[in-house]
């Protein structure tokens, strides 16, 4: 070979290595770690699932889309059971690997407490219902240490309710914050109610209002933080976010939300609501994160036959959640899903009594309080399918480094950021 | 004698009150004016250090612009998206746009902009942000809106109600 020759091949060679390309994702790096998956779903079956409901099935298969069996209701319950159609793909256990005595081993088992945990991998002993996450959540990790960053369009916190929820999609560490959080949206609001009849500004006069924003942005530095704005999207992300939010509205005003899944619409509750727009959110975005809650298994405080049927409810919703991943092209076959619980419910009951005889249970932190489960189902060759862990092994804040390992940042955050470990179990 | 002395004390007396209190009781009041100067409703730029709850954020926005108060029901209706998305700033803009498209909304016509646009500038930047423009702002906008015929009163209106200053008082 010639001098000239070598020369050149060589810096070809070097430039390939080195220089960035485009992946079929649209990304222009490849993150450092590799990937498992390109997207996580992350269900959180929360408002306190007892494992002896769940997993033990006590009172018969709750679960029936996600678990296999056939274990018939408890004949005292099942009056009180709402019919929904019957599982019409593979139990979702068989897709993948099921810890069925995970554990959220500290903290109060208080909802907020136990969705604190599972979004920053961290336990907290004082979290505070009026304070965002001391700790960076699951969105700022996962933008910040994705190379390159990722936008906020990427990531979702979708919740069934307000209250503090909503305070979840990013945390008060100055190191992250605001600029690297979620987008959040509570279904149950934005489909009852958003501002209508706007004036209409076409993309080149919305250029214009920008400008002249920033400008007086520009002039206005001072006392302007990034929390008190909350996220930020791009300005043509935030069109397509509107567009869709309007859209969503206009679908629920003419009853799109009270008639879907082939349910009965006095059967429809806010857990399905809240997956039903989580669905519209991966078929239109297509986020590389959604993390979406579920929360009405909660109601049993005071019913425990309500507590049963609305654990079923949120199997259905979860197998729907599967349907809409597998039917969205991008997502198919490309993304892992995983469903836990944030806590547990007592083992002994509170005082009140259905209209079935059943006592009810509350959640003040005794050892069942503590014990939960974790599904992690996907793709065949990327995940362990039909696999059932039954000891005791894996924690709530297992699953950020879980999904950070999935995506592939989890070398690029700093060390001592996170307690938990990879569940590396659960994958090939 | 005896009666004239006395009548001569009598008169004295009654003369001597009738000055004393001519001088003392009619003394002419005097005028006190209190001059205060006029006060400025002002707020410069660096003393809005507090950010708006989203209530205030709705029901500022709905008075400056329709010059009245939100009724409850509306700011309720409103306020449920606001706290149910992650983009503040989003639901601002989304909420702002309507504002300003509901008949009875306060803005001048572009004929009346045109007409003076430093006074319109000036105008919003009181109305909206409480204070005058400065010497640069001013002659900004003036370029901007002299230079660009497409951009409306409303397009002007609708930056400076979602600009990060609204946002602050």
């Amino acid at each position: 070979m010639k001098r000239r020759d070598f020369i050149l091949k060589s810096a070809m060679a070097a430039g390939a290595v080195t220089l960035p390309y485009i992946l079929p994702t649209g990304r222009l790096f490849a993150a450092t770690g590799s990937r498992i998956a390109n997207h996580v779903v992350f269900c959180m079956f929360a408002g306190g699932v007892r494992n002896l409901e769940s997993m033990h099935k006590a009172d018969g298969n709750l679960m029936p889309n996600m678990l296999v069996g056939n274990e018939s209701i408890s004949s005292d319950i099942a009056p009180g059971m709402t019919s929904l159609p019957a599982p019409t793909s593979a139990r979702l256990q068989t897709l993948g690997t099921l810890f069925k005595e995970f554990r959220y081993k500290q903290g109060p088992t208080g909802h907020f407490g136990g969705h604190n945990t599972v979004l920053t991998g961290r336990y907290d002993e004082t979290v505070s219902l009026s304070q965002r996450p001391k700790y960076p959540t699951i969105f700022e990790l996962y933008r910040k240490h994705s190379s390159p960053e990722q936008a906020a369009l990427n990531s979702w916190w979708i919740s069934n309710s307000l209250g503090p929820y909503p305070s979840l999609n990013f945390s008060d560490d100055p190191e992250y914050g605001a600029l690297y959080g979620a987008n959040y949206a509570q279904p149950a609001s934005i489909i009852t109610g958003m501002p209508q009849n706007p004036i209409q500004l076409d993309d080149v006069k919305l250029e214009k209002v920008a400008a002249m924003r920033q400008f007086m942005d520009n002039s206005f530095t001072t006392n302007v933080t990034a929390q008190d704005a909350g996220i930020t999207n791009t300005l043509a992300n935030r069109k397509r976010i509107e567009e869709f939010l309007r859209f969503e509205y206009d679908n629920a005003v003419s009853g799109q939300y009270n008639n879907f899944w082939g349910l009965s619409q006095n059967s429809i509750n806010n857990d399905q609501v809240t997956v039903l727009f989580a669905e519209k959110v991966i078929k239109e975005f297509q986020p590389e994160l959604l993390v979406v809650n579920m929360q009405d298994v909660d109601t049993c405080h005071q019913n425990f036959t309500g507590y049963a049927n609305n654990i079923r409810k949120a199997d259905f919703a979860v197998a729907k959640l599967w349907e809409a991943i597998q039917s969205t092209p991008g997502m198919a076959n490309d993304t892992i899903l995983i469903v836990a619980p944030e806590h547990g419910r007592n083992l002994q009951p509170n005082t009140i009594i259905d209209r079935y005889g059943r006592y009810a249970l509350d959640h003040t932190s005794d050892d069942t309080s503590r014990e939960i489960f974790c599904l992690i189902a996907g793709p065949p060759d990327k995940v362990k399918q039909n696999q059932l862990i039954t000891q005791v092994v894996g924690e709530s804040t297992d699953i950020v480094p879980t999904i950070a390992n999935i995506l592939g940042f989890n070398n690029e955050i700093p060390s001592g950021r996170l307690t938990g470990r990879h569940l590396g179990e659960a994958f090939y | 004698m005896q009666a004239f002395k006395q009548n001569s004390i009598g008169s004295f007396g009654l003369f001597t009150l009738l000055f004393a209190l001519a001088f003392t009781s009619c003394k002419k009041e005097e005028l006190y004016v209190y001059e205060v100067n006029d006060v400025k409703v002002n707020q410069e730029k660096g003393d809005k250090v507090n950010v708006k709850s989203q209530t205030e954020f709705i029901a500022i926005a709905y008075s400056d612009i329709f010059g009245t108060g939100i009724d409850r029901n509306s700011l309720d209706l409103l306020l449920a998206p606001y706290l149910a998305f992650g983009d503040q700033k989003l639901i601002e803009q989304m909420i702002i746009k309507s504002f300003l498209n509901v008949p009875g909304a306060d803005v001048p016509t572009k004929t009346v902009m045109d007409a003076d646009v430093t006074k319109f500038i000036t105008d919003a930047y009181i109305k909206f942000l409480a204070r005058k423009p400065d010497e640069f702002e001013l002659w900004h906008f003036q370029k901007v809106l002299k230079d660009d015929p497409t951009i409306t009163p409303d397009m002007f209106y609708f930056a400076m109600l979602t600009s990060d200053e609204y946002r602050y008082y």
